[in-house]
């Protein structure tokens, strides 16, 4: 008598699966994360109510969350459109720092000096700039099959040093004694915040992007196309006409939106171009859209969770003095095991006796 | 000339690393299962293979190790992609992020010591060869066996038996289960295998090249790779041109520079992606329109036995 | 997961969340300073020196707690760094790379009672002062052994960013070398990187192909002395003791102590005296200083640093006095003029003799 497991895939999702599946693997989570902690001489309750308190506690924390969680949002949102069109789209890092070199030019060359006029003109620049960075990969993947996963990572880099090139050359600032940074940018460049906290109108163009992409996936012929692009690329690839068009227009608005990201960044946050700008959320953004299944709006909730995460992370530095390494640890771990659940919830193991096959 | 030598010598130095990695990769996602923990992998071997030196005395015992725990970290990802079916991009992420993470953490003991390493060994007899022998044999002793894995696995992946029911997990899991093959078991080895030698790529770094150990000092190279297997159309001799290809472009940037330049710095450093998304389309547009050629037909895709098509 | 879920989750980490904080002791009044690192203290570099600093002055103050932040991007990474440190009882808070300076001012005017010191920056305010320390004097020292000792006459310096400090590390050692040997020149390639070992091992390759057979340095890992004493070539090494590194080819290093100065600080703050202003202190206090020679290094060369230092102590003389030319032998500082501490702060152009390009604005 042996037994033999099967694993099969589930047909259907049950509700209840749904539900608790993913809350218990961030309980196991939580808890490989105490073992990890306790490994490093720290207590993990004392660890875990630091971060909580940090990241939801007060108004602050809170505010800093929304903060990260804005250029996540939107990074999330332009990834996750290239990813429903099987397009894989890695270079939002360097979507994202074209948009803000965009923006700077925009500040630079076409200056008005009017609130709403800059936001719309930084807008266009930063969505066109990203958007054409992104559609150079999509052209060559829909033209020769160029493989895109390769041009946007190298697009990333080639970004990271042109905008060294500018903001050590001819875009630096004469006042700032000669470090690379551009000149801070005016009053009405800068993206308007929310009184007393740092959070700055990109938080509207964010929601306004996951309700809108939300929509469109779900309602209109558009978005269906998209995701059946998404789903046989080859069939759609044999309709020949349209698919080069297609994956052009997808990769343009997918980077046009990190480029906006990018936008915000350097406008609302930090208020000029500096060397240390960083766009490691464009790489966040791929996990980001991963846990939220691609989904706009869970996107926008995803992205709150990861940025008080880091949030909350930093509080492990400051207040219970380890390493920032150990947050890094405890992404990696959370990840392992949200990834461990994925498979519980969406294949069903069955033990069967016999040689039964 | 004595300047090409020297550059082309410096491209092969800086481009070992980059060459294990991608050999490592090559193999595991030959067997079909994709892995973008490359950096994680590598640093993890880094500081394997420096902190086992540095207590043992011995680098080849260091190297050794960085092997062993490199197949054993990468076999998390692979147990996750083959057992548990998951998704391979996240688990790659997590991978690399989770190697960085420990690898810092664990590091924090070594960081200001230094180790002898792994000296140059000159290669007797073939680094005499005018032009070839100092680019090639004037280095040491890994940077040999990365030549030796090269030849090694083009054969491997071609002539052998092994080799082809590799290849056939990869390209065509139904019809290799089919045959009889233990698709699981073959991922689980290419897996191990692989990790192994991307980690090597990391030791390299830390035992021989620069002979230490700090935080991040793969400096990216383990995404190099990652876009080099692809770059290399999954083929050893070919991957081993784009390493050089990637080592020699800073080398001769850095050259360019020392003997006086006035082309920005920043502009020269993007050469060697530049030429990398060049090449690529001059291939890709020589191969015509279609699937893309040599890679294994069922890359990122967990396998069903049970699954109807 | 649905986005129902996420929603669940959200809703239980708040609630989570304002229990913990029912639970927050209150901080204690003793003083509470915050350090701001923009590397791993463990780099042996730039920020492992200030976190020396900083143990140096638990160890002079007993009943003052620190808490430092490593590897903080420059950015608005760092205003909410310093924030959750002024959040936490910090009253003093040290941002250590130049690249904060915009947080320091915006975080500094939300916490007029908090004194912010800034290092290497130039904007201050109330609550803001500035600490730096006179590098270049003992990088001119240094220089002054590296042109007494090259052969070939060429120096090769691998140096981090193209940036007034780097700039002015690189002037001060030009000056030195020429002082020393007036045939010596400078060579020198961007990393663009403060941290790089492969780049700068490559880098340093490079400049020896080139034909030196000395190097300086200025980046923050120890890749540079490795490789000048695997190629048997000198190396003069910068922010630590880089001997560890290069047993038999280090001549010397020019490096940082920030103990006296931060000791400095806390005194003040303490006793009550603190005021806003640019501590830019020099070679005399200790701040910078050159670790002690190898045995390669002859006594006319000892000699020689020997007497540059003491006029450099006793205030007689300075390394950015007249007579300067630049790279195109324009001479730009006159024979018994002063550098002001703003152009030195400002650097963007090289002295005659080094040879290597810094990018323009437009």
């Amino acid at each position: 008598m042996s037994i033999s497991v099967r694993v099969d895939k589930r047909t259907y999702s049950s509700w209840f699966l749904s539900v608790f599946l993913p809350i218990i693997s961030v309980l196991l989570a939580l808890i490989g994360g105490s073992i990890f902690l306790a490994f490093l001489k720290v207590s993990p309750l004392q660890a875990y109510r630091g971060m909580f308190q940090t990241a939801f506690g007060d108004w602050y924390g809170i505010s800093e969350t929304i903060v990260k969680a804005i250029p996540l949002t939107l990074s999330g949102i332009a990834v996750t459109l290239a990813f429903k069109a099987t397009v894989w789209n890695i270079g939002a890092a360097g979507q994202i720092f074209l948009g803000a070199l965009a923006t700077t030019a925009a500040v630079r060359y076409f200056y008005v000096d009017n609130h709403w006029m800059m936001f719309f003109i930084m807008f266009l620049l930063a969505g066109i700039a990203g958007g054409s960075w992104a559609a150079i990969a999509g052209y060559l993947k829909a033209r020769w099959n160029v493989n895109e996963t390769i041009t946007t990572l190298m697009l990333n880099y080639i970004a990271i040093h042109l905008v060294d090139y500018f903001i050590y050359g001819p875009w630096k600032d004469p006042d700032s004694l000669g470090f690379p940074m551009t000149a801070p940018f005016p009053e009405a460049a800068r993206i308007p915040l929310l009184v007393g906290t740092r959070i700055h109108y990109g938080l509207f163009i964010a929601i306004f992007f996951a309700i809108f992409f939300w929509f469109i996936f779900r309602y209109t012929r558009w978005g269906y196309e998209i995701q059946v692009i998404g789903e046989s690329p080859k069939a759609a690839q044999y309709a020949g006409i349209y698919y080069l068009r297609y994956i052009v227009l997808i990769m343009f608005i997918s980077g046009a939106i990190a480029g906006i990201a990018g936008m915000c960044e350097v406008s609302g946050l930090q208020g000029r171009l500096q060397h240390g700008f960083t766009a490691e959320f464009g790489f966040t953004a791929i996990i980001v859209a991963w846990l939220a299944r691609l989904n706009p709006i869970s996107v926008m909730l995803v992205s709150f969770l990861i940025g008080a995460l880091q949030v909350g992370g930093e509080s492990l530095q400051i207040v219970m003095r380890l390493p920032i390494a150990s947050t890094l640890v405890l992404q990696g771990l959370i990840l392992f095991f949200v990834l461990g659940g994925e498979f519980f919830r969406n294949y069903r193991i069955r033990f069967i006796r016999g040689d039964e096959r | 000339m004595e300047m090409v030598v020297s550059i082309l010598a410096a491209a092969v130095r800086s481009g070992t690393p980059i060459l294990f990695a991608t050999l490592g990769e090559i193999i595991i996602e030959k067997s079909g299962i994709l892995n973008l923990g490359l950096e994680g992998i590598m640093l993890i071997g880094a500081l394997t293979g420096f902190s086992v030196s540095l207590v043992s005395g011995n680098p080849w015992l260091g190297i050794m190790a960085a092997f062993i725990l490199g197949a054993l970290i990468t076999l998390i990802h692979g147990f996750i992609s083959i057992t548990l079916r998951g998704n391979q991009v996240v688990s790659g992420l997590a991978m690399t992020i989770f190697g960085t993470g420990v690898s810092s953490l664990m590091g924090k003991a070594f960081i200001g010591k230094t180790i002898p390493g792994l000296l140059k060994t000159p290669f007797p007899v073939l680094n005499r060869i005018p032009f070839v022998g100092p680019i090639f044999f004037n280095h040491d002793l890994l940077v040999y066996f990365s030549f030796f894995l090269v030849i090694f696995l083009s054969w491997f992946l071609i002539s052998t038996r092994i080799g082809l029911n590799l290849r056939a997990v990869g390209d065509s899991p139904r019809a290799a289960d089919a045959m009889g093959l233990n698709i699981n078991r073959i991922r689980y080895l290419a897996v191990a295998i692989g990790g192994g030698i991307v980690a090597i790529g990391g030791a390299y770094l830390s035992v021989a090249y620069n002979k230490m150990w700090t935080e991040s000092m793969t400096a990216g190279r383990g995404w190099i790779a990652v876009a080099l297997v692809i770059f290399a159309i999954w083929n050893p001799t070919r991957a081993a041109l784009g390493a050089y290809l990637f080592g020699g472009v800073e080398a001769f940037q850095l050259r360019l520079q020392a003997t006086g330049t006035s082309i920005p710095t920043p502009l020269l450093l993007m050469l060697p992606y530049l030429l990398t998304v060049c090449v690529l389309i001059f291939i890709s547009i020589g191969k015509g329109k279609g699937i893309l050629f040599g890679a294994p037909a069922s890359l990122g895709q967990p396998y069903f036995r049970e699954e109807s098509e | 997961m649905n986005k129902w879920v996420w929603l669940l989750i959200l809703v239980v980490f708040f609630a989570m969340g304002s229990v913990a904080l029912a639970f927050d002791p209150i901080p204690a009044e003793d003083l509470k300073i915050g350090f701001v690192f923009v590397g791993p203290v463990g780099d042996g570099g730039w920020s492992y020196m200030h976190d020396q600093g900083r143990q140096a002055i638990e160890k002079a103050f007993p009943g003052v707690t620190t808490m430092y932040a490593e590897s903080v991007p420059e950015g608005p990474d760092c205003a909410r760094v310093m924030e959750q440190f002024v959040r936490n009882g910090a009253q003093l808070v040290f941002a250590t790379s130049f690249g904060y300076m915009d947080q320091v001012i915006e975080v500094a005017k939300k916490y007029p009672d908090v004194v912010f010191m800034h290092c290497s920056g130039y904007k201050m305010a109330d609550n803001v002062g500035l600490y730096f320390g006179r590098m270049y004097q003992a990088r001119y020292l240094s220089g002054l052994v590296a042109g007494s000792m090259t052969k070939s006459n060429i120096i090769g310096f691998p140096a981090a960013h193209p940036i007034p400090e780097v700039i002015r590390m690189i002037n001060a050692f030009t000056l030195g070398a020429r002082k020393a040997n007036p045939d010596a020149r400078v060579k020198v390639v961007w990393l663009y990187s403060w941290f790089d070992p492969g780049k700068e091992k490559e880098a340093t390759k490079a400049l020896i192909d080139a034909g030196a057979d000395m190097i300086g340095m200025h980046a923050d890992s120890g890749s540079t002395p490795q490789t000048a004493e695997e190629s048997g070539v000198y190396v003069i090494g910068y922010n630590n003791d880089m001997s560890s590194y290069a047993p038999t080819k280090c001549l010397t290093s020019s490096v940082w102590d920030w103990s006296t100065i931060y000791v400095d600080i806390i005194k003040k703050v303490i006793e009550g005296n603190w005021k806003p202003i640019d501590d830019w202190w020099g070679m005399d206090t200790g701040i910078v200083k050159l670790t002690s020679f190898s045995q390669d290094v002859p006594e006319e060369v000892k000699t020689l640093v020997q007497e540059e230092q003491e006029k450099i102590i006793n205030g007689t003389w300075d390394v950015f006095w007249g007579p300067i030319k630049d790279q195109n032998g324009n001479e730009k500082i006159a024979e018994g003029q002063k550098m002001s501490d703003q152009d030195i702060l400002s650097f963007s152009w090289f002295v005659e003799g080094v040879e290597g390009e810094i990018p323009v604005s437009q």
